[in-house]
């Protein structure tokens, strides 16, 4: 290989390693930053104001000990990570955050941040639970109220032009992550399941055209390259709440296994919807942010009321693109996760099982408290589930 | 308030009669008085499981419907009324949607449609949509805003959400009228919700009067009286019948200077977050000590008088009467300038300390129990917060004991008693500093 290769992973992990560098260096020269919590915030929106938009994350190889005198252990520990690197000076560059109403610790997220942290500005979407006819038009007004609410902290007017100059920009490289994806589908994959996760928080915390620059130069890389993942007896797919941090795909990796495909919010979830071109684009936004983005805090029926009346009917309904994961990057089984305390994702647990194992991928359920020391018992349960599906 | 627990009782046994005779029965969650007033116009029977929850804690059943429901593969951190609601429903299917012998009071009879919520907490939503597994049953989720106070004031904002819930509750009644194939009774609705405004505005007045010295009525009554207030009101007039004899008692009470607590009013105590269910005695221990439980977190507040005149579309009447204006309220409430500098700080800070733990002073609190509720998000999340502003404002500690709603193995009561003996010296302590700072108690 050239000199010089791989420069585009190489950035990506020096990103990956110290993630605020960039946005820090931005913030000093006079660009704002807004932070976000969940794929639920509509980015677009902050680009097309000339706002970074930056994801933020919690740390799962910091010990959380100031915002447990503000938060109780039996909520989110990612959460409470996240707040916990907020009071402890981590998050001093932003100029603002946008939480949406992602689950019912979030939800009181905006009043502790802002009493806590102190950033300048804080904005809370209300974003319905149902995909209703009424919640896409309340969507579109909170969308309006959103846009209100960041000229305020942009100092300037919302234009539609560069609103939909923005859209594209995300839309471009939402397509060049799923080319990215692409590469996950070859056995053995181009491209591990560690440093995918590397490439998105990278992406998660670059200006959308940075991102997208540097992507194209990691496509073209792991493209080319000769020293890629190696075969291994497994290859599977990972569920569930948010993962941030490679220690758990890397647990997984560093058994007979590739982590070649995900449904999470770092990953697949945030990706792989585009939004729609409409004339009026908060329309294309509404239905994106609402309808499109697969977290189970959606709830979803296939038919109005009919939730509840055909079980398999609904499996199908809110699983189906799993199944078509599984078939599209031949997966030979699952490892649902989520972090304790999730009641979004705990409660669609044996949902989720039940219609996997529909499909006839076997599939088991890992609960981790977000922190590098809970991995090790992990391990053990992830090494007999690959015997088993061995 | 045996006669009000008793009118809970039935509905248990008017839902398993409507089941019997055929007629529909659902399944419905706590939302902020929607539910209710609709059920009654149409006639149809419902139970609670968030309040079944809190049966079968008190009567020491839950154990097994919880243990089903872990083993259905649920994780064991999830809320407690709904992992008993879960489990309970997995025995009823093992034995072909009869209901299990072992259920107390009676049991909830299988549901022919379950009403969830958007309000409150993720639960409400989530535990009926995972019931697919077992129950045919048609789910309608009924979503109410949560907007932030700051955002609720933007231009705009508040006609928004008026819309999206006319939106909601038209489709709701035409689901419900499909599934009952009846019409909506829109006289009754207009009575109930009349009638529950009345019920509320009593209980209101109740509420007012445990800010006497010393408190008439303690919170184990008023758990024991809340039901219809929170959940559904199948007859407001009964209930409010019956809230007017209360209302007489406690005033009398009052007049009598007759402490709630039978005993010397030691100290003024407020319970934020939801009881132990299972272990009331908790609060039945702490009485005997003179801890008078004088105000929980379940108060609706003065129910108000909405302005509908021009306003004629029954849905729009119900939903602005059920949605509140909170700028209106706040210039209900306080003067212009006073208003004017609270939806400030609001704009500001996301929230206003002057709205906020106003119940401490109003009602002359010595101290707060936290009850941190190990499976419940929405009421624990919160807590240390609420610890710091009140301490801050008011200068009233708070003590912070962790246990569950339903699920026994996570509350130790003899810890807890040892903890609130020894929280009397901070009380005690506060005391001298609140007087140091000049406030009145």
């Amino acid at each position: 290989m050239a000199v010089g290769a791989h420069q585009g992973l190489n950035r990506v992990r020096e990103i990956y390693q110290d993630r605020p560098q960039r946005a820090r260096r931005l913030n000093t020269e006079g660009n704002k930053v807004v932070g976000y919590l969940c794929i639920y915030s509509t980015v677009e929106i902050m680009t097309a104001l000339d706002l970074v938009p930056y994801r933020i994350f919690g740390d799962m190889r910091e010990t959380i000990t100031k915002a447990d005198a503000h938060m109780p252990t039996t909520v989110c520990p990612f959460l409470r990570s996240c707040l916990d690197l907020g009071l402890k000076g981590k998050y001093d560059f932003l100029d603002g955050i946008i939480v949406a109403h992602a689950c019912d610790v979030t939800h009181r997220i905006p009043s502790l941040w802002g009493t806590l942290v102190r950033t300048p500005f804080s904005h809370f979407m209300d974003v319905p639970h149902t995909v209703h006819e009424g919640a896409l038009e309340k969507q579109k007004g909170l969308l309006k109220h959103l846009h209100k609410s960041l000229e305020s902290l942009a100092g300037k007017e919302l234009s539609p032009s560069r609103l939909k100059e923005a859209i594209e920009a995300h839309n471009r490289q939402r397509a060049l992550v799923r080319e990215l994806y692409d590469l996950r589908k070859p056995d053995p994959p181009l491209i591990s399941g560690t440093e995918t996760l590397q490439v998105v928080v990278a992406l998660m915390s670059l200006p959308v055209e940075e991102g997208s620059e540097l992507l194209r130069e990691v496509i073209s890389e792991v493209k080319e390259r000769k020293d890629g993942p190696t075969k291994k007896a497994a290859r599977l797919l990972t569920w569930g709440s948010i993962i941030d941090d490679t220690a758990i795909i890397e647990m997984i990796e560093s058994l007979d296994a590739n982590v070649v495909m995900d449904d999470n919010c770092v990953g697949s979830r945030a990706y792989f919807a585009d939004v729609k071109l409409t004339d009026d684009p908060l329309d294309g936004l509404a239905y994106r942010y609402l309808a499109e983005l697969k977290c189970p805090r959606t709830f979803r029926e296939d038919a109005l009321g009919r939730a509840g009346k055909d079980y398999i009917a609904s499996l199908e309904n809110r699983y189906s693109y799993l199944g078509g994961y599984a078939r599209d990057w031949r997966v030979g089984g699952a490892l649902l996760q989520s972090v304790r305390y999730c009641d979004t994702h705990g409660y669609e647990v044996p949902s989720v099982k039940d219609y996997l194992a529909s499909t006839g991928l076997p599939s088991i359920y890992l609960e981790h408290d977000y922190s590098e020391g809970a991995l090790a018992p992990l391990r053990t349960r992830v090494q007999g589930f690959l015997e088993v599906i061995g | 308030m045996y006669a009000l627990r008793a009118l809970s009782d039935q509905t248990y046994q008017a839902g398993r009669e409507a089941k019997e005779a055929g007629r529909p029965v659902v399944w419905c969650m706590a939302d902020v008085g929607f539910y209710g007033p609709i059920l009654n116009a149409l006639d149809i029977e419902s139970v609670y499981p968030e309040n079944y929850g809190p049966v079968c804690a008190a009567a020491v059943a839950a154990e097994v419907f919880l243990n089903r429901c872990e083993a259905e593969g649920f994780p064991n951190n999830m809320c407690g009324y709904m992992r008993n609601c879960i489990g309970y429903t997995a025995r009823m299917m093992d034995l072909g949607g009869e209901i299990p012998p072992e259920a107390p009071r009676g049991g909830m009879p299988k549901p022919t449609l379950l009403l969830s919520a958007g309000v409150t907490c993720d639960s409400r939503f989530k535990a009926f949509q995972a019931l697919g597994r077992y129950l045919d049953a048609p789910m309608w989720v009924l979503e109410y805003p949560s907007l932030g106070t700051a955002e609720s004031l933007m231009e705009g904002a508040y006609e928004r959400e008026i819309v999206f819930l006319i939106k909601e509750v038209r489709e709701l009644i035409a689901f419900l009228e499909g599934q009952v194939t009846k019409k909506m009774d829109w006289d009754k609705l207009e009575e109930t919700i009349e009638g529950t405004k009345e019920m509320q505005e009593v209980l209101h007045q109740i509420n007012e009067l445990r800010k006497a010295r010393p408190c008439p009525m303690h919170a184990r009554d008023w758990f024991s009286s809340m039901n219809a207030s929170l959940y559904r009101a199948k007859d407001p007039g009964a209930v409010t019948e019956l809230y007017r004899k209360m209302y007489d008692e406690v005033k009398y009470r009052v007049d009598n200077k007759i402490s709630g607590i039978n005993r010397e009013e030691k100290y003024r105590v407020a319970m934020s977050g939801i009881p132990p269910w299972h272990t009331m005695e908790f609060f039945d221990q702490l009485a005997d000590k003179g801890w008078n439980f004088v105000n929980e977190g379940y108060h609706a507040g003065r129910p108000r008088d909405v302005n509908l005149s021009g306003i004629s579309d029954p849905v729009e009447r119900f939903v602005r009467r059920r949605y509140p204006d909170i700028r209106q309220y706040i210039e209900q409430d306080y003067r212009p300038d006073e208003a004017n500098r609270i939806i400030g700080e609001i704009r500001q800070r996301g929230s206003s300390r002057r709205l906020s733990h106003s119940n401490i002073r109003d009602y002359q609190i010595d101290g707060v129990f936290l009850h941190s509720v190990l499976t419940c998000r929405p009421a624990t999340a919160s807590l240390y917060q609420v610890q710091s502003e009140v301490m801050e404002m008011w200068k009233v500690p708070c003590l912070v004991i962790e246990g569950d709603i339903v699920d026994t193995r996570l509350f130790n009561l003899a810890d807890a008693l040892r903890k609130a003996e020894a929280f009397e010296e901070t009380m005690d302590y506060y005391r001298k500093v609140r007087k140091e700072e000049g406030l009145e108690w």
